[in-house]
């Protein structure tokens, strides 16, 4: 594996790892942008603008784009989430270049008024798909009530009447702020010649303009807040379960990782001991998901609305535990084996690679080799871990349920 | 030019296959018994699922607590699941931890504890899975689709019945699990790093050798109803339908395959331009082709909100019933680069690679290799695709949807 980088004078940064024993290359552009740089006029605004960023530009309809990307065999898609905006494509290296050509002409978009008419259709239906998958919906609403009124609580799809009200021409002016050079990475990964890539970059991006494009990050500490929802076509209590963890610049985030693994891992976790294997809860998972500049972990549960109690009672004694007594060695043994074999299978793909390279570049304008995260998670303390249990107290959640009526 | 693929067949007649692969750290495998849904008895509906959980509770001389453990210390991630035709038993893991891995499947496979009280909670959660299902429409649909289109009792529901899982008994279950774990008749594949020589060693150690007849074929009946609606009152309607097609040992199999893709390949195929790009009547619309060894289809699945769910689902039909009129040569162009783009890709990762052999050999009782699949993809052309689509049209559509409004089907 080797690193390469350059940064070009209007601030666009290109970063790859060469892999020469990979079949097959991924490549993307990580926009620094998501719902908390929204304000609340134009809620839903970024993960719109990734769908328009689909139909073409002055010189490309959105059909000769779908047919550009076809052509080459990519796997290629975006997605949209609080704070990034990701487009990207796994291809073979000889349509490599296409495609990141192809990129490169879509990120600056035509966004005509015809194209944003229609596409507010299709996104008026993913926000109905994903009323209809409450292990979701409870997500962004106790994500809402957790951060409150604070940018990080806005929804990334934003609501009918946000999307309704949103003109083409906010848009426009959402994507001239956020979308600038500086603001940007371009990441490659897999098995591809840097030199070429590079110079392909570096030709159809150098003429992009700098400007600012800051994040603010100021005061984004969540609230205790207890609600539920009632949803008579529901037939099981779905609960989500968020309380403070550290960011992605901090050097917790390993020691934070293992502590989310020993406590809400799928399988083998304490969750799974006291919930699933006991049949009390089908589903109980704790995940770590860390951000610019705070962090939070997230719980989900789903469960036979009779449990609720049970369910709470023994999530409340897990916690309890956890930061009276802490966490055993064989807990820790346990989780890094875990979570140092996701890793190492994870990056065998060139898309899985890209993923964690530009996200790392985005977040700490670091590259970190798949080994230096492993010797991260190998040298976490146990002490470290008690310690950020202790801190953290994941106790003091704020809780939001959703079931039919009791 | 290297191996691309061992194979070895075990005194008791279990097939091991595998492809080794450079570039990768992992090992995956799977254990590919006959253990179906299909082949349960009537009333067992759901047995799969309290199969596939019960066996992990306790195995050789570990109880539940130490095997989870012993596999989690191994860094070891299960993937477990029932199908028409067998349970997969599988795994994905570093491969220096193989060979303890194996043991503990070994256990799990041979010397499952079966205790009374976890079959109670193994059961209790798959009764939980099935009405968890109610709040994961899409899933439903395309569950309840499977079971309308193949033929009974090849389509049977993999998840359960709440009435037949409540009235299973763990003796029942036992006797499934007896009868039907039968090793002379498991493939186990395995990809990525591994040593051929020794693991078959191992395995013939792990394994003993008694061979045993495989089960009587199952008589198969024929297919449910053409429409069936579930009422539910949620944001869209789900709508799944499926049609039949060749199977994979079919001379048209790379046809279908391509026309399928011309159909819903890539964002520029049919259904999601006409569905999608030009009418925004759906985020989601997709179509793929899906088999077992006996049947086969294509299904398509499409969520939209009640008003547009007749415009939708007419749609969708049109575009399945104009394939035959006519293909250009860039739509079929686009169309095998796709396809052979997503093969090569898929190579790359063990665990797709365990899974993708296991079935071939299971259905096409051979692997084929990369350069074959390749090769035949790019034999399809305008008029291959268009002669396999004039000759086999879609006659009808089994069609199920979920949500707060019917659609006329079928009348």
């Amino acid at each position: 594996m080797e690193f390469k980088k350059n940064i070009l004078p209007n601030g666009l940064s290109i970063i790859g790892e060469v892999n020469k024993s990979a079949k097959s290359a991924a490549v993307g552009f990580f926009v620094r942008t998501g719902s908390r740089d929204e304000s609340k006029e134009v809620n839903g605004v970024s993960h719109f603008l990734e769908h328009m960023m689909f139909k073409g530009t002055k010189r490309l309809s959105s059909f000769e784009v779908n047919e550009a990307f076809d052509r080459t065999g990519a796997q290629f898609n975006a997605f949209t989430s609080e704070e990034n905006t990701v487009y990207y494509a796994a291809v073979l290296p000889e349509y490599l270049i296409e495609v990141i050509n192809l990129w490169i002409e879509l990120m600056r978009p035509a966004l005509r008024d015809e194209d944003f008419n229609i596409e507010k259709n299709v996104i008026k239906e993913e926000i109905a798909m994903y009323k209809d998958l409450p292990g979701h919906d409870i997500l962004e609403k106790c994500r809402k009530l957790y951060f409150g009124d604070g940018p990080c609580g806005n929804s990334v799809l934003g609501s009918d009447e946000s999307i309704n009200d949103l003109t083409a021409e906010q848009m426009r002016g959402y994507f001239a702020s956020r979308y600038a050079p500086n603001n940007m990475v371009f990441a490659c990964a897999g098995n591809f010649q840097w030199g070429k890539i590079c110079s392909t970059v570096e030709q159809g991006c150098t003429k992009w303009e700098k400007q600012p494009a800051e994040r603010k990050l100021e005061d984004y500490l969540g609230r205790i807040k207890k609600e539920r929802i009632e949803k008579a076509n529901l037939s099981r209590e779905h609960i989500c379960l968020i309380s403070p963890a550290v960011s992605a610049q901090d050097k917790r985030r390993f020691a934070a990782a293992i502590l989310a693994t020993i406590v809400g891992d799928d399988v083998g976790s304490r969750f799974f001991w006291e919930l699933v294997d006991k049949a009390i809860a089908e589903t109980a998972s704790l995940q770590f998901s860390p951000m610019d500049g705070t962090g939070a972990f997230y719980t989900y549960i789903s469960c036979d609305n009779q449990n609720v109690p049970m369910v709470l009672d023994a999530v409340k004694h897990i916690f309890e535990s956890l930061c009276r007594s802490g966490v055993t060695e064989e807990e820790m043994r346990t989780a890094k084996n875990k979570i140092l074999s996701a890793l190492v299978i994870k990056n065998e793909l060139p898309m899985g690679r890209l993923v964690d390279l530009g996200f790392n570049w985005v977040y700490s304008q670091q590259y970190r080799t798949i080994e230096d995260d492993i010797n991260a998670i190998k040298g976490v303390t146990i002490d470290e871990v008690c310690s950020l249990a202790k801190e953290l107290k994941p106790g003091q959640f704020t809780q939001l349920s959703m079931g039919p009526a009791k | 030019m290297a191996k691309s693929f061992d194979k070895h067949i075990l005194k008791n007649g279990m097939v091991i296959i595998g492809e080794p692969m450079k570039a990768v750290g992992s090992a995956a495998f799977d254990f590919m018994m006959p253990c179906g849904a299909a082949i349960f008895p009537q009333g067992c509906c759901g047995a799969g699922s309290v199969i596939e959980d019960w066996i992990f509770r306790g195995a050789g001389k570990r109880n539940s607590r130490q095997l989870c453990d012993m596999m989690d210390g191994l860094g070891l991630h299960r993937s477990t699941s029932v199908g028409s035709s067998h349970l997969s038993a599988g795994a994905v893991l570093e491969s220096s931890n193989l060979e303890q891995a194996l043991e503990l499947y070994a256990d799990v496979i041979l010397r499952p504890t079966l205790q009374q009280e976890q079959f109670e909670l193994a059961r209790q959660l798959a009764i939980d899975e099935v009405k968890a299902l109610d709040d994961d429409p899409r899933q439903k649909v395309m569950l309840k689709l499977r079971e309308q289109f193949y033929p009974s009792p090849l389509g049977r529901n993999v998840v359960g019945e709440i009435e037949e899982l409540k009235s299973l008994t763990a003796e029942k279950t036992k006797q499934i699990i007896k009868e039907n774990f039968n090793l002379s008749q498991t493939i186990f594949a395995m990809a990525g790093k591994y040593d051929f020589d020794a693991v078959c060693r191992q395995m013939e150690k792990l394994f003993e050798a008694n061979t045993r007849e495989a089960a009587p074929p199952f008589k198969i009946g024929v297919g449910g109803k053409k429409y069936t609606h579930i009422h539910n009152d949620g944001a869209q309607v789900h709508i799944a339908l499926m049609t039949e097609t060749v199977k994979p040992t079919d001379k048209d199999y790379y046809n279908a395959r391509v026309a399928v893709s011309v159909l819903s390949g890539g964002m520029s195929a049919r259904l999601f331009t006409e569905v999608r790009e030009k009418r925004g009547l759906c985020y989601a619309v997709s179509a793929r082709y899906h088999c077992l060894k006996d049947a086969a289809g294509i299904m398509c699945y499409a969520g939209t909100t009640p008003e547009k769910a007749q415009e939708t689902i007419d749609v969708v039909i049109a575009e399945f019933n104009r394939l035959g009129d006519g293909i250009s040569e860039e739509e079929i162009q686009r169309a095998k680069v796709g396809l052979k783009s997503a093969v090569i890709m898929q190579s790359e990762s063990s665990s797709s690679r365990a899974g993708g052999i296991a079935d071939d050999y299971y259905i096409l009782g051979k692997v084929r290799s990369l350069d074959e699949i390749k090769r035949k993809i790019d034999a399809a052309s305008v008029d291959s695709v268009l002669q396999f689509l004039r000759a086999n049209k879609f006659r009808d559509f089994t069609v199920v949807t979920i949500g707060p409004k019917k659609i006329k089907h079928g009348i």
